[in-house]
């Protein structure tokens, strides 16, 4: 008999496991999807070292990219399909290492990260004005392979993409096989109106540009430049918070409350005459 | 005891939640993990009720539960299982406490809409190109040439597509161009992504402004060729 009663109570903890573990994967399957990236908290950023083992300590997200399509002069085919971006800073400087799968080195290789800056949403397109919303306008972190630096730029709307007069940003790119790994790094904070400023623990949305900078062999001419690029959608990114340790106070307090609840109900199952 | 006072309870709260779990979602939607814990709430209120209706029901069912909360008289696996029990609970709520309270590192919840209002003077457009098969073979032609790279064969996967948030519209899911009529997708073409009412999210949006590209007929032609295409019809004033 008593075999019988413990393999009910298995059962019964079996599903009650079954349901907390169902409703708690269910729950989180919502921010499983790559829409977001983090820059986590560190000691030491290797703002210009896109090979640094520190990069290998954070995951990853990766985003698909498209041919730019929206505006003419438009792209059908691109070589990049796909940007893998970390983030990693120390409370003072931030920085972003995007790494995308490139066949060849070329001089005009170029990669780019892009901000809304201001408190105006902006279209994820060079800041494009809107019809029906007034739109704000980009910040936009450009790096070329030849020019081996990163320049701090704005734009709002195709054909009004502007060099900052205050420089801010490093960049630096480095090739291995078959890979640019390029890093961005800049303060994470600014005294400049025209630069995205991170506040942590705040998301805000980024997108990223690429070009392959490779030639046409027949005709000479760069297969991707200006506006003919890989583009990616607006996503997520934000610089982590100092870590939050008063979840855990609470679960300690759930933890004492629950064996206390425990205790006093043994206690009177105990005394009561009817148990 | 009777073995099934508790087995029988037991199964069918097993049983009630892989049916909303896994056979639901191949009728209907994935069911919300707020309402499958509902359903789970329900039942369990459910069988409470009917164990309690008398007091015998009542001790048959309780009464080994208490026996076991208790620990009265129990030796061997029987305490073991009652210390683990005791062990899990608190634990248990520990780990809810924390999932619920943890500092969220998910992006805040896009609530976009999908089909916004159009602009007053695109609300009451008809069609002025006829649907003729020239028509229709000439908007196909349009399509291929301008839609086709996001939109691919009107299903929304065009070569170009991958990289697009929201992603290209697939003409052929009933919710769209068959829900919309044919002055709705004549705004959509003509002002684009940047064109959407706020609501709309018109910064995430690729869709080009064709305005400064296409003439009103050459659109109104891609409409016809794509509900032709798609195997879809507009929809119409009742």
């Amino acid at each position: 008999m008593k075999k019988y009663q413990f393999a009910v109570w298995c059962l019964w903890l079996a599903g009650g496991v079954i349901c907390a573990v169902g409703v708690a994967v269910s729950g989180s399957a919502w921010a499983q999807e790559s829409v977001s990236i983090r820059a986590m908290l560190t000691k030491s950023v290797p703002a210009d070292d896109p090979t640094a083992s520190a990069w290998n300590s954070v995951a990853a997200s990766q985003f698909p990219m498209s041919p730019q399509v929206h505006w003419p002069t438009r792209i059908q085919e691109v070589t990049v399909k796909d940007v893998r971006v970390r983030g990693l800073h120390d409370g003072k400087q931030v920085a972003i290492l995007l790494e995308y799968d490139d066949p060849t080195q070329d001089p005009d290789d170029a990669a780019a990260i892009e901000f809304m800056v201001g408190d105006k949403k902006a279209h994820f397109a060079h800041g494009q004005p809107m019809a029906e919303v007034e739109g704000g306008a980009v910040n936009i972190w450009f790096w070329k392979n030849k020019d081996a630096k990163a320049l701090d730029m704005n734009a709002k709307g195709f054909g009004t993409l502007k060099v900052q007069d205050q420089q801010d940003l490093k960049g630096k790119g480095v090739y291995q096989d078959g890979k640019w790994k390029v890093v961005f790094s800049r303060a994470v904070t600014t005294g400049d109106a025209n630069d995205t400023q991170f506040n942590p623990g705040e998301f805000i949305n980024i997108a990223f540009a690429v070009w392959d900078g490779k030639k046409d062999p027949a005709s000479g001419d760069l297969k991707e430049k200006g506006s003919q690029k890989a583009v990616s959608s607006w996503w997520y990114f934000r610089v982590d918070p100092q870590p939050d340790y008063t979840s855990y106070f609470y679960a300690l307090l759930a933890i004492g409350l629950a064996a206390g609840f425990e205790f006093v109900v043994i206690r009177k199952l105990r005394k009561g005459p009817s148990a | 005891m009777k073995v099934g006072t508790h087995l029988k309870p037991a199964l069918l709260m097993v049983g009630l939640y892989l049916f909303l779990k896994f056979v639901m979602p191949l009728f209907t939607a994935p069911l919300p993990a707020s309402l499958i814990m509902l359903y789970l709430m329900l039942t369990f209120s459910g069988i409470m009720i009917f164990m309690t209706l008398s007091g015998t029901s009542m001790e048959s069912f309780l009464g080994p539960i208490f026996r076991f909360i208790s620990g009265d008289g129990q030796d061997g696996t029987m305490k073991m299982a009652r210390l683990a029990v005791l062990a899990l609970f608190p634990l248990l709520v520990g780990w809810q406490t924390y999932t619920s309270t943890a500092p969220s590192t998910a992006p805040p919840a896009e609530n976009r809409t999908v089909h916004p209002a159009p602009p007053g003077e695109f609300a009451a457009m008809s069609n002025p190109v006829p649907n003729t098969p020239e028509n229709v073979m000439q908007g196909k032609g349009l399509y291929a040439a301008y839609c086709s790279p996001c939109h691919g064969l009107f299903d929304g996967k065009g070569p170009a597509s991958r990289g697009f948030n929201p992603p290209p519209a697939n003409f052929k899911d009933p919710t769209t161009i068959a829900m919309l009529q044919e002055s709705y997708l004549f705004w959509r073409i003509k002002k684009g992504g940047v064109g959407l009412s706020v609501e709309g999210m018109p910064w995430k949006s690729a869709m080009p402004r064709w305005e400064f590209e296409l003439k009103d007929e050459q659109i109104w032609k891609i409409i016809l060729g794509e509900y032709d295409g798609a195997g879809q019809k507009p929809r119409t004033w009742e």
